[in-house]
């Protein structure tokens, strides 16, 4: 399947990699092919760099969702930043059943503190837009960028980290020592739970015991609207509506990752439709390829064409890394290598330029190997 | 707090991520060990990336020497924070009904805090005089990307200004403090000459001298360095006729947008060192050449 069938036959598109290989740039590339291609579009980008944010017309401090203009190529498309805290608090307030307890939880010195960090928020909240987006019923489709994360997995990982947060055991432990009037740690009935949090606070301070149960006794009505939205957007990933792109830099450790990243995908059952290697070659390497070029040898100056076989070399040992992992994706899954251009991209021309390559590629490439037509 | 005495130092190596962070922070430590300090790089987390590179059997929480004269290990928040707990209750009945406490094995991975505040207490245990001994010189730490780097070295701070009193307050602030101690702690951040790296590390930095006061390195990574002057790369260019024509527009190009970056991270700091592009692919040569470009021991 081409980019653009994947685009027309989805209705949500996540870009899943790890960080630094360009995914919020190529998802919002993504997102203006798709809008050239006729689908109203929604793209839901985390922490994009200022002149991406603003070539999509974002202001970083918005929690909406605002329409793009100025795309040369036409389509309707709509970008927005999904900010962690304003979500979560958002969350917090919207489906908390007693607002005391919502206020209560925002005032929370741990919240407060720390709800950025708290492992697995941000992966959550992204769900949470990307299934709220989808509910409202106005797009074709909707392009969602991940989180930054060291291992391109955690990002699946995370929502069943926040789950066991909010399992009963945890809440329920919790609230028991809340409850008690006297001290906390007396209403606990199991003796060995109570010697464990007894350690705890022996080790933390019985004020990090106090914010903690306070923490926990506040989400409790949370905990039910919690489980369900994630499930239902858990739901909705592994649906058929749901195609996964994986992006990825040009090295060993990314594609091992990559690869790594896209068994785990299928063998979770989610669909893997696309894999996008970013910067695979500079764009004077004309086709991708790197087979060694005798041509320059009468050059002028033989320092620099000896420059350029070195370059040569590097680019296709690199192709030969390339080669191995292509022959480990399945036929079914589409890869795309965009080259590196000499220009940083940014601006809605560059994305323009970008979404060309992606729809190009499509093309050109169904049922042919690059391997066979370049020469390697 | 006053750490006397102490010669222990800890680096912190973060930048966006795909920069070369991990490589940069090996280079450091190899040179290091090079220079006769005793040596330790650390990775943050469950998964270990040097493993692969290194091809190692395994990297566990305990240190273990490498061939490149450094040792080697990783640290998470759950490894870090059994091992204090066994050093502070000294009772290894209770601490296995700690951790085997399914609760409390979520609640460990969980709670708002706990994992940073067990991880930053391992790596300032040394200077702390807390926990094991770490007998090192240098303590170099392959630290997560950015953003998040600036959140797990804020934690301290904040920890302690949530929770002032106990035990988890006390351990915070001293942490902070050694944090905030030029003597001690030092940050490299790695970037690539490119707009948005750049971008990013001229905050990060801005960030460290406002937060902590400290005063980061700069390692640009990756800089392309033709063996050829600018004038005859110009001249290539310009025949109609050269099959290098497309090459030497790429390197002028690249050249000059080098250049530009250089001069905008110039106008913020000083302590900027340059690694070059390197064509080789194994980690001996990768260490090597880097390693040789860096700055020393001294000056970061």
């Amino acid at each position: 399947m081409s980019f653009d069938q994947i685009l027309k036959t989805s209705k949500v598109v996540v870009c899943a990699g790890s960080g630094g290989v360009g995914k919020t740039t190529l998802s919002a590339a993504l997102a203006v092919r798709a809008a050239q291609l006729g689908l109203r579009t929604l793209v839901l980008t985390v922490d994009p760099a200022k002149r991406l944010a603003t070539a999509l017309g974002l202001d970083l401090t918005e929690h909406e969702v605002k329409k793009v203009e100025g795309l040369k190529s036409g389509g309707q498309l709509e970008a927005g930043v999904i900010d962690s805290k304003k979500t979560f608090d958002a969350f917090v307030v919207r489906h908390s059943s007693n607002q005391d307890l919502a206020q209560r939880l925002l005032k929370n010195r741990l919240y407060q503190q720390l709800s950025t960090t708290l492992s697995g928020s941000q992966e959550f909240t992204s769900l949470e837009r990307l299934y709220e987006a989808y509910e409202s019923k106005k797009y074709d489709v909707i392009i969602l960028d991940t989180p930054p994360t060291k291992h391109a997995i955690d990002f699946l990982k995370a929502p069943e980290r926040l789950s066991n947060l909010f399992q009963d055991s945890v809440t329920k432990w919790f609230m028991f020592a809340g409850g008690e009037k006297g001290g906390i740690l007396s209403g606990l009935v199991n003796r060995g739970t109570r010697t464990v949090l007894k350690s705890l606070e022996l080790l933390t301070g019985s004020q990090f015991i106090d914010e903690l149960v306070d923490f926990f006794a506040s989400i409790r009505n949370l905990q039910k609207v919690l489980r369900d939205r994630s499930k239902g957007a858990q739901e909705l990933l592994l649906s058929e509506q749901t195609a996964f792109v994986v992006v990825t830099s040009f090295d060993a450790a990314k594609l091992t990752e990559a690869h790594y990243l896209q068994s785990v995908l299928k063998n979770m059952g989610y669909r893997l439709s696309g894999v996008i290697i970013n910067r695979a070659f500079p764009l004077w390497l004309s086709n991708g390829s790197a087979e060694t070029d005798t041509s320059t040898s009468g050059s002028a100056s033989s320092e620099l064409a000896e420059f350029y076989q070195t370059f040569r070399r590097y680019h296709s040992q690199r192709y030969e890394l390339y080669e191995k992992f292509e022959k480990t994706v399945g036929e079914s899954v589409r890869i795309v290598r965009i080259p590196e251009y000499n220009q940083d991209v940014h601006g809605l021309e560059g994305l323009e330029r970008l979404a060309e390559r992606l729809a190009e590629q499509a093309d050109e490439k169904i049922n042919s190997n690059p391997s066979n037509s370049n020469g390697m | 707090m006053t750490v006397k005495g102490s010669q222990q130092k800890i680096v912190f190596v973060t930048g966006k991520g795909g920069v070369g962070k991990s490589l940069i922070a090996a280079a450091i430590a190899s040179e290091r060990a090079k220079s006769g300090r005793r040596t330790l790089l650390v990775e943050l987390g469950d998964t270990s990336y040097y493993q692969d590179l290194f091809s190692l059997p395994e990297v566990t929480h305990h240190p273990a020497s490498t061939k490149y004269g450094f040792d080697l290990a990783l640290w998470g928040g759950e490894s870090s924070l059994r091992e204090y707990v066994l050093h502070y209750l000294r009772m290894e009945k209770l601490y296995n009904l700690f951790f085997d406490n399914r609760v409390m094995r979520a609640l460990v991975n969980v709670a708002p805090g706990l994992p940073e505040i067990a991880m930053l207490g391992k790596i300032t245990s040394g200077i702390r005089k807390v926990g094991p001994a770490l007998n090192y010189d240098d303590i170099i730490v392959d630290c997560f990307a950015s953003g998040h780097a600036l959140a797990l070295l804020k934690t301290a701070r904040g920890m302690k200004e949530a929770i002032p009193l106990g035990p988890m307050g006390h351990h915070s602030a001293e942490i902070d403090l050694v944090l905030r101690d030029k003597n001690v702690t030092s940050v490299v951040v790695v970037t690539l000459l490119e707009e948005l790296p750049v971008v990013e590390s001229l905050e990060l930095v801005s960030d460290l001298q406002k937060e902590f006061g400290l005063e980061a390195v700069i390692v640009a990574n990756r800089v392309l360095k033709a063996p050829v002057s600018a004038d005859e790369i110009k001249a290539e260019a310009e025949k109609s006729d050269s099959s290098l024509k497309e090459f030497a527009k790429f390197i002028l190009g690249t050249e000059k947008r080098q250049a530009e970056l250089i001069e905008r991270l110039k106008q913020q700091t000083t302590k900027i060192a340059e690694v070059p592009q390197i064509f080789d692919t194994t980690a001996d040569q990768l260490l090597r050449e880097a390693g040789a470009s860096l700055p020393q021991a001294g000056e970061l």
